[in-house]
């Protein structure tokens, strides 16, 4: 999923300007799980808006909302009568739900209230992890199911390299070092053959270096079915 | 609690304006002596600004 943490209150409040009517737009997927910019915190966020803004003498007016994906045209299609109404909205959407309302509805001014962290998952309660970091040419099935492009901190393709000391990582000593970890599992399965073949350069135009990516799935478009 | 306090905090109020104690139903004394506690705070702090304007 995608993992967000919801901004500071003072940089809100410094986005917002002098807005008086705003809409906190809140998304019920990722950052729902990600307890970033889900309808509960939707709720604590306008609520904090409204004292902080009266006590800094211009109250703005300040209404919620939740739906289920910000990221897709079908769910954010409802909010169109009521926009016109609002001098911001603030999304708590990942950037791509802030993308997409500013897309759909231009004529209105989204902002950003969550910054996007990461692809990753909750490890326990609390606490979330980076996992994936899109490069598009998925090379787990190499990697005893362990991705170093994510998860080292040099991205190496065939490690670990001299800064692995006891299992963790030199750039911070909170980082497991992910070629241990993809070491220690080859061994646990009995296929350390895994990581005999020296990995070539990857094909990092798959990834960004490519430039924006897209997919085009002819079979699925409304407009081809003729 | 300290979430909650913090949320205070950022907003502009005193984080002693909330609080929150584990008492039971059978401690009666207690509960008043806790309350009676909060309320002096409270009044320490004065009104809250939010309220003073309405």
């Amino acid at each position: 999923m995608i993992v967000g943490e919801q901004k500071t209150l003072d940089e809100i409040m410094g986005l917002l300007g002098d807005a008086h009517k705003v809409l906190v737009a809140g998304c019920g997927t990722c950052v729902t799980v990600s307890f970033a910019g889900g309808e509960k915190e939707v709720g604590i966020l306008a609520s904090q808006l409204r004292m902080r803004s009266k006590l800094e003498g211009h109250p703005m007016e300040v209404d919620e909302v939740t739906v289920q994906r910000q990221c897709e045209w079908e769910y954010i299609d409802p909010l169109a009568p009521r926009l016109g109404e609002y001098d911001v909205i603030l999304s708590l959407a990942c950037g791509i739900g802030v993308q997409a309302m500013n897309e759909r509805f231009p004529d209105s001014i989204t902002l950003p209230g969550v910054n996007t962290v990461f692809l990753g998952m909750p490890v326990e309660q609390g606490i979330w992890e980076e996992r994936c970091q899109a490069c598009g040419d998925c090379i787990l099935g190499l990697t005893a199911g362990i991705c170093p492009i994510a998860r080292c901190s040099k991205q190496l393709l065939n490690g670990p390299c001299g800064g692995s000391q006891n299992g963790v990582c030199e750039v911070n000593p909170d980082i497991p070092c992910a070629w241990q970890l993809i070491w220690e599992r080859a061994v646990k399965l009995g296929r350390e053959e895994w990581l005999l073949e020296i990995q070539p350069p990857k094909d990092w135009s798959k990834s960004r270096d490519g430039g924006p990516r897209k997919i085009v799935r002819d079979d699925l478009r409304l407009a081809d079915m003729e | 609690m300290k979430y909650a306090a913090d949320l205070l905090e950022q907003v502009g109020l005193e984080r002693e304006r909330v609080r929150m104690v584990n008492i039971s139903s059978a401690m009666g004394a207690q509960f008043a002596e806790l309350v009676t506690e909060m309320s002096e705070q409270l009044k320490g702090l004065g009104p809250s600004p939010l309220r003073v304007d309405d």
